[in-house]
């Protein structure tokens, strides 16, 4: 019977219409329509909450569209509609490939999303360091459970801080080469900033568990002595952050 | 003139701690920043089931200057599946971490074969249903350790296979698997326009020994039907069902349940003040 009604509201299969009593007033139909209407409303309205810019950037028609589109392919198997939207970017990459910067503002507006509330973990600052004393530059590091790190190929990082800022979009561009960007939660507040090459190299072999003396070494080798101030700025940075912590 | 409370003699519920409102993000800063008129918050349970950050950090620090009660909206009670194991532990952790006066869910089911519906979907009302629910119910109970409130839903559509009505349902429900009732006074109106019932009949029916809490809210009148959209002001009929409610269980813990279309803390703190009026004047007698 569950399984049967259940059907009808997803699929909206007229086999759940015999379950429930109909009636001259309202109808079975129109009774079961509500909520096949709440079905797709509560999932189209948490794709709207948790990828706002996008929504922003593609209007209420389009988005609308493009969410229940995503909707019909997608049954909820999640008892929290937290993850719901997991798999929005890659269908908007899929399903619009001539449109790059879908994918990508949703793959922002995810991250972000995710940061908000990742996982407490205390991570490593100025004091926390100081306490561990000299011998924490040889301890494995790891990033903090909000960090994500996303390569763009187009300038959808500006787009979204348009829309963010209520202001009008640049036109999308494509890129002469990718852009990391490291996104991490910076007190309660979600946050994101472009990273240099070399950077974002640094932060990839720091969450593959590498101490900090490790990544000064494999740094200097790649890029000479003079890297060493460089290094030892981004710690800086990454400690004033919080993206950085222990691994053990 | 006294008159005895209704339901003293098997009376099952816990203390009476007042008025109360559900919280929402909104209206977090308004918590934060000083003392509210409100003796107790209700919070929806999935919202705070995330690893961490804001909405945990807001809950911790808001808990330390009111009760709260816990409100589910996935435990599935009327599920013809076994009960979702981890969903149970996440809301073990959180009544740990909360420390609620108590913890309620809906007569309803949200899904099946891994598919969910994320809504409060409804049951038939047989002896069958009535069997696994009250089955689950003992699960849940002995699981958390405590009793657990049951609510009644709004409902569009009646089953078939019903072969009595929700209030029978639920008395039995509640009797035989010792739990309590939380009672939307809103969803009452909903389900009685939509099914062409009276709501006094409704309330007669109730174990009133077994009323924990007392949910209002706002609705949307279709015409022919009326959905229950948590978005607007308690209105006329409502009050009214409530003070009749108020009139059959004396005091019980009441709340503003508003889910959209948020308005100023201010706004809900005086729909809450007339909740007060209306069960200090049917429920003086008792006081008396
Ligand atoms: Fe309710």
């Amino acid at each position: 019977m569950q399984a049967r009604f259940l059907t009808g509201v997803i699929d909206g299969a007229a086999v759940a219409e015999a379950l429930i009593v109909d009636d001259d007033i309202v109808g079975a139909r129109q009774r079961l329509d509500i909520y096949r209407h709440n079905y797709r409303a509560s999932l189209t309205g948490v794709l709207a909450d948790h990828f706002a810019r996008l929504l922003a950037y593609l209007g209420d028609e389009q988005f609308g569209r493009v969410a229940r589109a995503y909707v019909a392919a997608h049954r909820s198997s999640t008892r929290n509609l937290r993850y719901y939207g997991g798999e929005f970017a890659a269908f908007l990459a899929q399903n619009f490939p001539e449109d790059g910067e879908l994918a990508e503002l949703a793959m922002l507006d995810g991250a972000l999303r995710a940061a908000f509330d990742a996982a407490d973990v205390a991570a490593l600052d100025a004091a926390r360091v100081g306490a561990l004393g000299d011998g924490w530059i040889d301890r494995a590091l790891s990033l903090h459970p909000s960090v994500r790190l996303l390569d763009f190929r187009y300038n959808s990082a500006a787009i979204w801080s348009a829309l963010d800022g209520d202001r009008e979009p640049p036109p999308v561009t494509q890129l002469p080469g990718r852009v990391r960007l490291l996104i991490w939660r910076c007190g309660q507040q979600p946050s994101f900033r472009s990273l240099s090459m070399d950077e974002g190299a640094a932060l990839d072999q720091l969450a593959a568990g590498c101490s900090f003396t490790a990544l000064c070494a494999r740094t200097i080798a790649v890029a000479g002595d003079r890297a060493a101030a460089t290094v030892a700025d981004w710690l800086g940075i990454w400690l004033a952050d919080g993206i950085l912590v222990a691994a053990d | 003139m006294s008159k005895t409370m209704p339901g003293t003699k098997d009376r099952n519920t816990l203390a009476y701690p007042g008025f109360g409102l559900g919280l929402r993000p909104d209206h977090y800063r308004d918590f934060l920043d000083g003392p509210q008129p409100v003796e107790w918050l209700e919070i929806i349970s999935e919202n705070f089931m995330v690893p961490g950050g804001k909405p945990l950090a807001m809950l911790d620090a808001i808990r330390a200057d009111y009760p709260m009660v816990l409100h589910g909206v996935s435990l599935s009670i009327g599920s013809v599946e076994p009960l979702d194991r981890g969903y149970l532990a996440e809301l073990k952790a959180l009544a740990e971490r909360v420390e609620p006066l108590w913890v309620s869910d809906h007569l309803c089911w949200t899904g099946i074969n891994a598919h969910n519906s994320h809504d409060l979907l409804p049951l038939p009302y047989d002896a069958p249903t009535l069997d696994c629910v009250i089955d689950n119910i003992s699960r849940v109970q002995d699981y958390l350790g405590r009793r657990i409130l049951i609510e009644n839903p709004s409902s569009y559509v009646t089953f078939r296979a019903s072969d009595r009505s929700e209030w029978e349902f639920l008395a039995e429900m509640a009797t035989r698997a010792d739990c309590l009732l939380l009672l939307d006074v809103n969803n009452i109106y909903v389900s009685a326009r939509n099914h062409g019932f009276h709501p006094h009949d409704y309330l007669v029916g109730l174990p009133a020994g077994r009323v924990q809490q007392i949910h209002l809210a706002g609705h949307s009148d279709m015409g022919d039907y009326v959905i229950d959209t948590h978005d607007a002001d308690v209105c006329d009929a409502v009050w009214e069902l409530y003070a009749d409610a108020c009139g059959l269980f004396g005091p019980v813990a009441t709340m503003i349940e508003r889910d959209d279309d948020i308005p100023p803390l201010a706004a809900l703190i005086a729909e809450l003040d007339h909740a007060r009026a209306v069960a200090a004047r049917m429920c003086e007698p008792y006081y008396v």
